[in-house]
């Protein structure tokens, strides 16, 4: 290779390269993102202490680095390269000096070398703005606000995460691309790479982490991954390692990141090798190539190519009766249409990566994930709306660039003269090429679709329809590709040059994303609906189909709009620059725009009517203010004042599902549970009610109203034990108007379903002052702090009333709908062509709600389950459940003081299931849409834990302060495990408490973690303290004390609390249990760990050996505990499996042999363990009986 | 009638490319002859509506073009000097495509029509070829098919016979010539032969800058006389090289054969009169040209 030649194409390149606009773009892309994260848009490691004045996780240390590395390279630069690598050959053969360069001394090496090298020169360049960027902003101009979250400078945490995450993204990306170019000399096809390792990476490799993945696997993915983000994320990310250790340690790397950077820089430099053999090849062949390639069918190789043939009888022109004239649209059209399809179907792109997008858009489908990790149930809804993103985002990238590619294909071969100068229409042109490449997407869903349909069928267990397909990709999908290819045409026919039209059209992609990542989108923005669609098989698109419509109609009519304005910009005629500087003055720009003005009107006034309809919706400006007025007006006044007991509730309520409409009138009779006078007391109203109306004692009343406050002032202080009746008539909407931004809601009125809760003052008064309303980031404060003996004396419930209530609930709506409230069922009448359900309470309850649809019904054993009939596939396991749940936790807890239990369906708007006493509203996406089976059992387990909360809330309500929700919520999943391990036996028990574990090991905050008699649900990572860690701590302390000694405790706890008027706090339940555990030092051990503080085990196996004696084998290790917690432990030496993983069955054969270690925080334990078999694995805890950290390592193979 | 008025291009940099050219065109066969870079293909685009001039107007039939290009897409036949075509098209393909851009009709049908014209130019047996196989002189007379097609009122041709063999050659001249019958054909060329086969009159540019505007014998009458034919070794080449206008000096059995211009009727010794040739009023109006404006740095594309 000589030096000279090989850094002559090296400067030429890189010279080229960095004045292109492309450059340019991309460095003030990456300062104004290094802007954006320094004052503190994102974060990325959740590790820190919430709290104010907390240690907070810096952005400037080198994990931040690393994560924002690995993202941001991967998404940004990987365009960019692939645009600038693999064109770098094939500009060369456009501007056609190719053949010259190659009659000079210049070698294959020097010019693949010089070329590829130059293309990483350029983004090394990029890569140290962005450094520098980041550097200077953290640090030289740290914004104030965020202080606390810049660590000290120290220059390796940046340098050392673009080394290791960047450069091999670089030399990967650039060879690839390079190769691409140079092996197919076809622009078309190197876009293809991106995108494909986009999708699959940011959708697959990054998101897919099921708790049940092989640990395999997911190495293997590790491996696999480009930009190393799966490796960091689950390595050191996803299990929280605290702030100390984010903030001051560098990223740990193992084998696997480093043979994944190995990996990927080597394939980028080979991939740069190949090109140079390959480049040298076809040089060297060249000539008998292309010979060969031209040879006409019949050549046998003999004879030379014949160009031309003796000449006919020569006719004159005029015989030939021409005539030509300026074509039609419909006559130009067509042909344009065909002639740009058969170009792209000689695109090997399409053969070579539909396949890939297929392939990647099958395995998405079935592995769709839901709440707690469970794996879905693909409908054709689910995958028509799960899909969209993907497709929406691939094919807008593949739009782009072959749009591009098209309108600049007669510039590239030649052709341009000749068809500039035919006296074709411009409309005809653009838009024919704009149809072929629309059909090219359509090829694409088509494909999808197919996909789509062989999973449904692939999957077994439900039908197959179209019509969600035809509606989401048809009417939702079409327009954005409509639209998206339109304005690209338009980019392209102003600016001219492609590098700007990509630059231009990948930023507002980026930005899209950005505004959408930061919450900052709402429907006028959404362009490609992103994030808003939330289907539901029992009502297509029922929540905001308005928005949709007018969304659509203003993206269709903005795709005319830029189809004009193509036209009208795009120039067949070179302009001249003092021509083109006179169209550029004002008085011929407003002459344009008045031209353009009745395609505004469309796209202007769906854009108009959207924004009023956001503004005004219920997530909207308008009643965002009326929320921070009731806040502001009433805070100071009315929190924590007193205010009476709801003694009964009367209703009687009008729904009307087509307009979503409902009405009420009723009466509360209220009682002071206090010992003093109450002179007053505020009532919330709802939102969005007209008409209201109130009374007092049966009298019309005008109370105060403060922001939707309402204060009643009685005519005489109501005395302790008094009552008062208040009235009330209203009218309403629910939703009232449409979303910011698509998505659900937790309560609605739909012709799809019902929902409508006691919790929120949406439908009906709620007595007091509603703490949560109005709050936002702006004003958001701390949770109150208690005192440690907050729990002595009476203390309050920690949700609803003081006392239980009893309710006599009458609902109207049309006949075809069913109606189920709490309480039993008294009569069902039909009045005035009108259902009326009439549901009175048998024992009173704290909260109530309504829920309808219309549904098919399951009845068992005291329990009705009614459910969509199309979503039959669960039903059995869950009624199966409800029957279990409410005999098993009758005889552990206490006997079920209500006639019959009800679970009901709703419509997917909202991913819950919520435990109202009798009447248990379940999301159709939980449970009833799960791929049930012996490993998840996600339609038991979601059964189980809401009907616990019949007991664990409805029967006994624990108190007002720290611990309380942990209490509930982290009793009804330790009641899952209860019933798992009764009716699903081991295994099944086992994987639950798994996954439990596996959730709270991922999400977990270690620095804000905090004992779960100090959980308020406050902090990041609350939630999973409050539901999977608070479980394992009651399975464990059960283990501990002996099931029936526990069990016996729980039902006297009970009994004692349940009637009030203290209720319990969590320093009240172990107080309570400790006097029936049979060791109480043990126990107070284990409370002062597991309640008092936040310990966690973490085992390791190390030094395993084994040796075989006479009649035994004997297996010595190490067992260290590296994590904080203190507690007996069985470790185990087995052969063979011990489950079927299909059926959850105990597979004869097994064996092991096990011992009991307990070592301490940070203690190593030298063990031995005997066998009277050949053991070929040693694991901890495998009856899954201690939580843990990371159980995966807690294993370890014996050879 | 084709009529250019004082028309002038300057591209960014600036390079004047066109310096004021006025013409008026006929009906029949017009020469644009100028060496390379003179703006003669600059000038064939904003015919052609392709290439928006700085100043100056052109009318086509009364139409203008500079400010309405369209008005002569319908009635254009353009072959560019350098020009591709979609490479994975046949011959066959590619042209009916052309033809129904430019809405072109006959009383057989467009695919008869296609048949006609490939066979006129020579390319019937590759007609169902991919393009990406044509050689460059193929590719040339699929563009000159295209060109003729329709029933064009002007024909606007950039150095058609680059790349064309002599027998196609003679072949594009025959339907040239039968084209420029009705309309008019504007042929730019730097091959003299070309001009005084086809045309009847010519125009010479040089710099952007219009220095003849004749017929191909007005113009070797006007060197009659003055045109003288002899040998010299090279020693003596170099000497009349620096004393006379040397048209043309050609190497014979080791002997310099050659042409000489004399305005002053002053010939060489040994040099005797002879007729002279379209080539020779091309060099000389070259060399009286340059001798009256020497050519500076950036003045012509």
């Amino acid at each position: 290779m000589n030096r000279i030649r090989f850094f002559s194409v090296f400067r030429r390149e890189l010279s080229q390269n960095v004045r292109r606009p492309f450059f340019w773009i991309m460095i003030l892309l990456v300062l104004f993102i290094g802007f954006g994260i320094s004052k503190g848009n994102v974060r990325v490691v959740a590790s820190g202490d919430a709290e104010i004045g907390g240690t907070k996780a810096w952005i400037t240390s080198e994990f931040s680095n690393a994560f924002f590395d690995a993202v941001l390279i991967f998404i940004l630069y990987i365009f960019f390269i692939s645009v600038t690598a693999g064109l770098s050959v094939i500009r060369d053969d456009e501007q056609k000096i190719t053949e010259l360069l190659h009659s000079t001394p210049l070698k294959p090496s020097e010019y693949v070398w010089g070329k590829a090298l130059a293309v990483v020169a350029v983004f090394l360049i990029v890569l140290s703005v962005q450094v520098s960027a980041s550097m200077f902003f953290n640090h030289a101009v740290p914004h104030t606000e965020n202080i606390e979250f810049f660590g000290p400078f120290q220059a390796a945490h940046y340098i050392r995460p673009a080394v290791i995450f960047g450069l091999p993204v670089i030399f990967f990306i650039t060879g690839l691309t390079f190769l691409m170019g140079e092996w197919t000399r076809n622009s078309r096809l190197l876009f293809f790479l991106p995108v494909i390792i986009l999708s699959v990476t940011l959708f697959f490799l990054w998101e897919w982490s099921p708790s049940w993945l092989d640990i395999r696997i997911d190495r293997m993915l590790m491996l696999s991954d480009p930009a190393g983000l799966r490796w960091l994320s689950q390595t050191w990310i996803k299990v929280d390692q605290g702030t100390q250790f984010y903030n001051h340690s560098r990223v740990p790397m193992d084998g696997i990141i480093i043979g994944n950077r190995i990996l990927f820089t080597v394939l980028g430099f080979a991939a740069i090798g190949l090109s140079q053999f390959h480049f040298g090849r076809v040089l060297r062949r060249s000539k008998s190539w292309s010979l060969k390639r031209r040879n006409p069918p019949g050549y046998n190789g003999s004879e030379t190519i014949r160009t031309t043939q003796p000449a006919a009888a020569y006719r004159p022109l005029g015989e030939l009766g021409m005539t030509g004239r300026t074509p039609s649209f419909f006559e130009t059209f067509p042909a344009i249409v065909r002639v740009e399809l058969r170009e792209l179907l000689f695109s090997a792109g399409l053969y070579l990566f539909v396949p890939i997008i297929l392939l990647n858009a099958f395995s998405d489908a079935m592995t769709s994930v839901g709440p707690m990790d469970t794996p879905l149930l693909t409908t054709s809804g689910l995958f028509a709306v799960n899909s969209m993103e993907p497709l929406t985002l691939t094919v807008c990238l593949l739009l782009m660039f072959y749009m591009v590619e098209s309108a600049r294909r007669e510039k590239a071969t030649g052709l341009a003269p000749v068809y500039r100068a035919s006296p074709v229409g411009n409309f005809a042109v653009l838009s024919g090429k704009a149809a072929a490449n629309g059909l090219v997407g359509v090829l694409i869903v088509l494909v999808f679709l197919v996909v789509g349909i062989t999973a449904i069928l692939v999957q077994g267990r439900v039908p197959v329809e179209i019509k969600p397909f035809a509606v989401v990709w048809g009417l939702l999908l079409f327009p954005t590709f409509v639209a998206w290819s339109a304005f690209a045409m338009v980019v392209y026919s102003a600016t001219r040059n492609r590098y700007s039209t990509y630059a231009v059209c990948l930023s507002v992609l980026i930005f899209t994303g950005y505004r959408q990542a930061t919450g900052h989108m709402n429907w006028v923005g959404n362009w490609n609906l992103w994030k808003v669609l939330q289907w539901s098989d029992m009502g297509v698109l029922e929540m905001d189909r308005y928005a949709l419509v007018l969304n659509r109609i203003m993206i269709l009519g903005l795709a005319v709009l830029f189809t004009v304005l193509a036209v009208k910009l795009f120039e067949r005629r070179t302009p001249d620059a003092s021509g083109r500087l006179n169209r550029l003055q004002f008085p011929v720009l407003l002459r344009l725009a008045a031209t353009l003005i009745p395609f505004m009107i469309i796209p202007l006034a769906a854009g108009i009517v959207l924004f009023h309809e956001v503004g005004t919706g219920f997530q909207g400006s308008v009643r965002e203010k009326a929320e921070k007025d009731y806040w502001r007006h009433n805070l100071a006044t009315w929190k924590d004042t007193p205010v009476p007991d709801i003694a009964h509730v009367d209703l009687d309520v009008e729904l009307y599902p087509e307009t979503r409409g409902f009405a009420v009138s009723g009466t509360y009779r209220l009682i002071n549970p206090s010992d003093k006078p109450l002179r007053r007391f505020p009532v919330t109203g709802g939102p969005d009610w007209s008409n209201l109306a109130w009374t007092l004692a049966g009298k019309p009343y005008e109370p105060e109203n403060r922001s939707n406050l309402y204060v009643f002032t009685p005519v005489q202080a109501m005395a302790s034990g008094e009552t008062i009746l208040l009235g009330f008539t209203y009218e309403g909407i629910m939703p009232g108007g449409i979303t910011r931004n698509g998505g659900g809601s937790r309560e609605f009125i739909l012709p799809s379903g019902v929902v409508l809760t006691s919790f929120n003052p949406e439908f009906v008064p709620d007595l007091g002052f509603h703490e949560e309303v109005g709050i936002d980031e702006d004003n958001r404060y701390d949770a109150k702090v208690y005192p440690d003996d907050y729990y002595e004396g009476i203390t309050g419930p920690f949700i609803g009333p003081n006392r239980p209530f009893t309710t006599d609930i009458r609902v109207e709506l049309p006949v075809e709908y069913t109606a189920n409230s709490v309480g039993m069922l008294k009569n069902r009448r039909i009045e005035n062509d009108r259902a009326v359900y009439h549901w009175i309470t048998d024992c009173p309850v704290r909260f109530f709600n309504i829920v309808a649809g219309r549904w098919d019904v399951r009845k068992g054993d005291g329990t009705a389950l009614y459910y969509h009939p199309g979503h039959g596939y669960n039903v059995e396991v869950i009624g199966q459940a409800m029957d279990a749940a409410r005999k098993y936790y009758s005889d552990w807890f206490m006997p079920y003081p209500w006639g019959e239990l009800k679970i009901s369906e709703f419509p997917g708007l909202a991913y819950y299931a919520q435990g109202f006493p009798t009447n248990i509203t379940f999301s159709e996406a939980l449970g009833f849409l799960a791929k049930d089976d012996p490993r998840t059992q996600v339609a038991f387990f979601v059964a189980a834990h809401e009907i616990a909360h019949q007991w664990w809330a409805n029967i006994l309500m624990s108190g007002k302060g720290p611990g309380g929700n942990v209490f509930l919520e982290g009793m009804a999943n330790f009641s899952s495990i209860l019933l798992f391990d009764q009716v699903k036996g081991d295994y099944a028990r086992m994987e639950f408490c798994r996954r439990l574990e596996h959730d709270y090991g991922e999400n977990r905050q270690k620095d804000s973690e905090r004992p779960l008699v100090k959980v308020d649900g406050s902090r990041p990572g609350d939630n999973t303290v409050t539901y999977n860690r608070s479980a394992w701590i009651y399975w464990m302390m059960l283990n501990l004390m002996g099931r029936e000694n526990a069990l016996t405790g729980i039902r006297d706890f009970i009994l004692a609390y349940r009637d009030g008027p203290d209720h319990p706090a969590l320093q009240d339940f172990v107080e309570f249990l400790k006097r029936y555990a049979p060791d109480s030092g043990e126990f107070d051990r284990f409370v002062a760990q597991f309640f008092f503080d936040t310990a966690l085990p973490e085992y390791r196996i190390d030094a395993v050996e084994s040796n075989r004696g006479d009649d035994k084998w004997w297996i010595r290790f190490r067992l260290t505990n590296a994590g904080t917690g203190e507690i007996s432990v069985d470790i185990a030496a087995t052969a063979g499996k011990r489950f079927s993983d299909d059926t959850g069955e105990s597979v004869p054969g097994y064996r092991e042999s096990r011992i009991t270690a307990r070592p301490g925080a940070g203690e190593s334990l030298e063990l031995l363990i005997a066998c009277d078999f050949e053991p070929e694995r040693l694991m901890v805890d495998p009856d899954v009986t201690v939580l843990q950290l990371k159980r995966h390592l807690a294993a370890a193979s014996i050879k | 009638m084709l009529e250019i008025r004082n028309l002038v291009k300057v591209y960014p940099g600036p390079v004047a490319a066109l310096q004021g050219i006025d013409l008026q065109i006929e009906n029949g066969m017009f020469g644009l002859l100028g060496p390379n870079g003179a703006g003669k293909t600059t000038l064939m685009r904003i015919i052609a509506g392709l290439l928006e001039p700085t100043s100056g107007q052109v009318f086509f039939d009364g139409a203008d073009i500079v400010r309405n290009p369209d008005s002569i897409r319908h009635r254009l036949g353009y072959l560019p000097q350098e020009f591709g075509f979609y490479p994975n098209l046949t011959g066959e393909a590619m042209l009916v495509f052309l033809l129904k851009l430019k809405g072109i009709s006959a009383p057989g049908g467009i695919e008869e029509l296609t048949r006609d014209l490939l066979g006129r130019v020579n390319l019937t047996f590759a007609a169902r070829r991919r393009i990406k196989g044509y050689s460059g002189g193929m590719r040339q007379r699929l563009g000159v098919a295209q060109a003729i097609a329709g029933d064009p009122s002007i024909i606007v041709v950039d150095e058609p016979t680059a790349g064309l063999d002599p027998e196609e050659r003679l072949r594009f001249y025959r339907i040239l010539a039968e084209l420029a019958e009705d309309r008019i054909v504007l042929l730019s060329t730097h091959i003299v032969e070309d001009v005084a086969v086809l045309c009847s009159k010519f125009a010479v540019i040089r710099n952007g800058r219009l220095i003849a505007l004749t017929t191909p014998s007005e113009a070797r009458e006007t060197l009659k006389g003055r045109i003288f034919e002899g040998t010299a070794d090279n020693g003596r080449l170099r000497d009349i090289e620096t004393t006379h206008c040397v048209t043309k000096a050609m190497l014979i059995q080791g002997t310099n054969h050659l042409r000489v211009y004399s305005p002053a009727m002053d010939p060489p010794a040994g040099f005797q009169e002879t007729t002279p040739t379209l080539e020779d009023a091309y060099l000389a109006l070259m060399a009286r040209a340059a001798a009256e404006r020497p050519v500076s740095g950036k003045t012509s594309r």
